[in-house]
């Protein structure tokens, strides 16, 4: 049972993806920058950073599972 | 994990006396509803339904964040309550598409047992504190979404083996961070650190 055409259902699933894991990147990518001048004695501000790099690595391997999904990489 | 989770650990909400029967629960709660018709759709091998079902169990989990802000119901026990739900709708997911063969058994495995424990730390944490408290990851809150995507990843047969293993060691970093943080460091807020 079908909503959608197949290649319409993978185009979909690959925005869904791909487009999230990118914005992420870009997100995190600039949180981490943002707070590059914050003390990095804080507990808080070292869990912030940490979780902002590991958002940039989840957001990089939803972009490269898309590509690889469409056979780029 | 949603921004009732973020916000509800500010001592001041945390300290409110909420009804844990309010919109935001309600809105957390109708996720199991999700679940029933997952498991038909899975069952029946209908892809692009079971790949929905999982969409609005996920769209609902961001959904409950924003309820709670406008209805201003958020609590303790509503962050707990997500973190659980979290844990039942992605686990019981997971669980099903590897027993149906769509994804593999052993990551899902090590994905569930990392889940375990994370959760356990996080009664050890609240045992810490002296009170009922989620401890606050960052990146836990990107793995739980990361998991989400894993079902739906699973549902649509897209590049299931290469999200599913990397997302093994992407979890075990997370939860060995948050387990120095939860077992070691000082609570934060003044709770008893024993």
């Amino acid at each position: 049972m079908n909503f959608m055409s197949d290649e319409a259902f993978r185009w979909s699933v690959t925005i869904l993806t791909g487009g999230l894991a990118g914005t992420w990147l870009v997100y995190d990518t600039i949180n981490l920058v943002r707070s590059r001048r914050a003390d990095r004695r804080d507990p808080l501000v070292r869990d912030k950073r940490f979780g902002y790099v590991m958002g940039m690595l989840i957001g990089l391997v939803g972009i490269i599972g898309c590509l690889r999904f469409h056979g780029v990489m | 994990m949603s921004e009732a989770v973020i916000a509800a650990m500010t001592p001041s909400t945390s300290q409110r006396i909420v009804s844990p029967f309010n919109p935001a629960n309600a809105v957390t709660a109708s996720r199991f509803l999700t679940l029933p018709p997952f498991v038909w759709a899975v069952h029946n091998g209908h892809h692009q339904l079971a790949t929905l079902f999982i969409l609005v169990c996920g769209l609902l989990d961001k959904l409950d964040g924003l309820v709670a802000k406008v209805f201003d119901c958020r609590s303790a026990f509503g962050e707990i309550f997500d973190a659980i739900t979290d844990g039942i709708c992605y686990g019981f997911a997971l669980l099903l598409v590897a027993y149906y063969g769509w994804a593999p058994w052993i990551p899902v495995l090590c994905v569930l047992a990392l889940g375990i424990g994370n959760t356990t730390l996080r009664f050890v944490y609240a045992g810490r504190a002296g009170r009922t408290v989620n401890y606050k990851s960052y990146a836990m809150e990107r793995v739980v979404a990361y998991t989400g995507y894993l079902v739906g990843f699973a549902t649509s047969g897209m590049e299931v083996t290469f999200f599913y293993w990397l997302f093994v060691p992407i979890m075990g970093i997370t939860v060995l961070h948050d387990a120095k943080r939860m077992l070691l460091d000082a609570v934060p807020g003044g709770g008893p650190a024993r």
